[in-house]
This record gives C-alpha cells, structure tokens and sequence, in this order.
C-alpha cells in the first residue's frame, strides 16, 4: 500500500512566556514525529496580542508552518501536540488552495493605495 | 429596471482566489463592531466568497487573531 501524501498548513500558538530556544526545540520535536522528507517551511510570527485571553495570557508565539506528510502521520503528531503544555493552541489544516491575494511587492501596494483614493468617486454613479 | 448595478464584490476586487484565515486584517473587514460575520446583504460579497469567509473567520477566531466577541470589553 503507498501512502497518501498530502500538504498540510499548521498553526502553533505557543506559551509566549517560553523562551525562543525552548520553543524551537519543541517544535522540532512534533516536526520529528512526521517524517517529513523535506524541511518544513515555516513562518515566525513571533509573539502577537491575542484577540481574548487564552490560558490567562494576553499573547502568545505563532509559527506557520507548511509541510508534506504522510496521512498516517498525523494522529501521532496531533497527539504530542495535544500533551505539550507549552502549546497553548494549534490548527492543521489541508493546503489546497493558494490562499489568500498573490504577494504583491511593497511598490504594488503603495501604487495600489493611491489608485485606490484616486478612483473611490467613479463607482457610485447611477 | 430601477434596480442598482451591482457593486464588484470586495473579495474579487482584492484579487483573492482564496480566502485566508491568517490575514485577520482582511476578515476584520467582514465583521461587526461586536465581531459578528457580516452578513453578505451588508457587504456584497458573492456567495461562494461568503462561504470561504465564514469559515476563515471561524478559523481565525479559534486561532485568536479574530475575537468570538466583544460586547463584554468596554
């Protein structure tokens, strides 16, 4: 039987009172459970206000992380990361489409805004 | 006859294919002052975008970047 590969997007909330070399080796502790034959990519967000408290704390550490695995993997991975206390939240989930607007450059975006301002009239005229 | 042209929908003027649950400046758009998802009436979005926002918006919520709500703050 082959396995099913699949791309996967995780989102880590850790205990923002745990250090960042801390933090790393628990991350590359769960990421050792998956196998992965190619390093995951990750995203490090750093440590962010939350939106309401969660654990009694105000922020916490987010890394994105993108990796292809195994399906098989998963419920190991899951598991650890469920007992892992400095792990306050987390969220895998299928990546299957490209999310979000294509990465625009800081130029776009700057020649976006204006035209943005300069063309707000136009659009409500009967 | 009377009736309006309808107006582009904001998800399709961004240049979104899809809609992500991290950008929480984005969906903070698609939401009340109490962080109800906004309905698609109010907003204009069309129905499929709509689908893929109440699910990002759920899943942004759950991942604390979006409040559930915030009548309770002051």
């Amino acid at each position: 039987m082959t396995a099913i590969m699949r791309p996967y997007e995780a989102v880590y909330i850790f205990d923002s009172a745990l250090e960042d070399g801390v933090i790393a080796e628990k991350l590359a502790k769960h990421h050792g459970l998956l196998s992965l034959a190619e390093e995951a990519t990750l995203d490090h967000w750093g440590r962010r206000q939350l939106a309401y408290q969660i654990n009694k704390r105000d922020t916490g550490y987010y890394i994105v992380a993108r990796f292809t695995t195994e399906t098989t993997k998963l419920p190991e991975f899951e598991r650890s990361l469920k007992l892992d206390d400095g792990v306050m939240r987390y969220l895998i989930s299928l990546h299957e489409h490209e999310l979000g607007a294509p990465p625009l450059t800081e130029e776009q975006l700057e020649a976006k805004r204006r035209a943005d301002e300069a063309g707000d009239d136009d659009d409500d005229e009967d | 006859m009377a009736r309006r042209n309808k107006k582009p929908s904001p998800v399709n003027e961004a240049g979104i294919r899809f809609v992500d649950y991290k950008d929480e400046r984005f969906l903070s758009r698609f939401i009340t002052e109490n962080g109800k998802i906004l309905p698609s009436r109010l907003s204009g979005v069309d129905a499929r975008h709509q689908r893929q926002l109440a699910l990002a918006i759920k899943k942004a919520r759950y991942l604390a970047l979006l409040p559930y709500t915030r009548s309770s703050k002051a």
